[in-house]
C-alpha cells in the first residue's frame, strides 16, 4: 500500500511510519506531499491536516493510529505513544523524559539526512530499539542494563 | 530564532463559536502557550518555520473539530515599525516569563535542600516552556538559566556533604 505524509519528518511522521511499516503493512511505500491536495489518488495520508491519522481529541497521530490499527493493547506501544506525544505536542500531558531526547536527535537527523526516505530507515532503526528497551523494562519492570 | 524582522510569519485566521467556552478557552491555552502575537480578534502570528507552521495546522485542525472555522496564511510585514512592536511586545512577554523564574531561584536559595530540589525540577521544567516560545533569543533568557544551574550547584554541592 502507499501511505502520504508532509516532507520534513519529525517524531510523529517517523514513529507512523514506523508503525506501519512493522505491524500493519511490511510492504508499505511511503510517499511525501506537502498539501493534501497533491497526495497521489490510493495513497493513505496520515500526520496531515484532514486526515483520518492525524491530531484528533488531543492525542498526537501516533496515538491516533495505535487507536485505529487496534494496537492499544499492546503496553510497550503505548508508552512509546506517550513519549512520541510529548515529543511532538510538548504539552506534558504525560511524564515521558525520554521525548526531550528523541525530539532533539530526530530533528537533527532531518537537518543531515539526504531524503525524507533515510530519515525513516534511521528512524526506523530508531523506533525498533524504542520498543524493545520499553518492552523489556515492563516486563522486568526496570531499565534493561 | 534570530530572525530579521522582514521574514516570513505564519498567521491563523479563527473563528470559534462563543458557546460551548471550553473549546475556546483549550484553543486560546495553547496558543498562549506557543507564543503566538494576538493581531487582532481571531487573528494570530508566530515567526514561520516548518515547526511553527506545523503547530498552527493543528490548532487550526482543533479550531474545525469544534465546529469553527481556522485559514493558515504565510506573510511579511509591509509595515516595518509595526512589525517590530509586535516583536517587542513577544520579547517582552518572555523577557518577564525569564525573570519571574530568575526571581524564583533566588527566592528559595535559602530554603531547606529538599525545598530547593524540588524548585530547580519546577524550575527547569518551567525554562523549558518558555525557551519554546522565545522566538528572538530574548537576552533574560541566560540570567535566568544562570540563576537555576547557581540553584543547581549549591544543591548538589550540599548532597555531597
Amino acid at each position: 500500500m502507499r501511505w502520504a505524509t508532509r516532507p520534513g519528518v519529525h517524531v510523529d511522521r517517523a514513529a507512523c511510519a514506523w508503525l506501519i511499516r512493522r505491524f500493519v503493512d511490511p510492504d508499505a511505500e511511503f510517499v511525501f506531499a506537502a498539501d493534501p491536495g497533491a497526495i497521489p489518488a490510493g495513497a493513505t495520508p496520515f500526520d496531515m491536516r484532514g486526515a483520518a491519522l492525524g491530531h484528533h481529541q488531543g492525542r498526537c497521530s501516533f496515538e491516533t493510529a495505535l487507536a485505529s490499527v487496534g494496537l492499544t493493547a499492546d503496553p510497550a506501544l503505548e508508552e512509546i505513544g506517550r513519549i512520541v506525544h510529548e515529543a511532538d505536542l510538548a504539552d506534558e500531558r504525560y511524564d515521558a523524559p525520554a521525548a526531550a531526547g528523541l525530539d532533539v536527535l530526530i530533528r537533527g537527523l532531518t537537518l543531515t539526512s539526504g531524503s525524507d526516505h533515510d530519515t525513516l530507515t534511521i528512524t526506523g532503526r530508531l523506533f525498533d530499539g524504542l520498543y524493545e528497551h520499553t518492552r523489556r523494562q515492563l516486563i522486568t519492570g526496570r531499565p534493561p542494563a | 530564532m534570530g530572525m530579521s524582522q522582514a521574514e516570513d510569519w505564519v498567521l491563523l485566521a479563527y473563528r470559534l463559536p462563543r458557546v460551548p467556552s471550553t473549546p475556546r478557552s483549550a484553543v486560546w491555552r495553547k496558543l498562549k502557550r506557543l507564543g503566538v502575537a494576538q493581531l487582532g480578534d481571531g487573528l494570530v502570528a508566530l515567526p514561520a518555520d516548518p515547526c511553527t507552521r506545523e503547530q498552527l495546522e493543528w490548532v487550526a485542525e482543533e479550531v474545525a473539530e469544534h465546529g469553527g472555522e481556522a485559514t493558515l496564511w504565510l506573510g511579511h510585514p509591509l509595515d516595518t515599525s509595526a512589525s517590530s512592536a509586535v516583536v517587542s511586545r513577544m520579547t517582552a512577554a518572555v523577557a518577564a516569563e525569564y525573570d519571574a523564574v530568575a526571581a524564583a531561584a533566588a527566592t528559595v536559595s535559602t530554603a531547606d535542600a529538599a525545598a530547593r530540589r524540588r524548585a530547580i525540577a519546577r524550575l527547569r521544567r518551567e525554562l523549558h516552556r518558555i525557551q519554546g516560545r522565545d522566538f528572538f533569543t530574548c537576552p533574560q533568557r541566560e540570567a535566568a538559566r544562570r540563576a537555576v544551574d547557581n540553584l543547581a550547584e549549591t544543591a548538589t554541592a550540599g548532597a555531597r556533604t
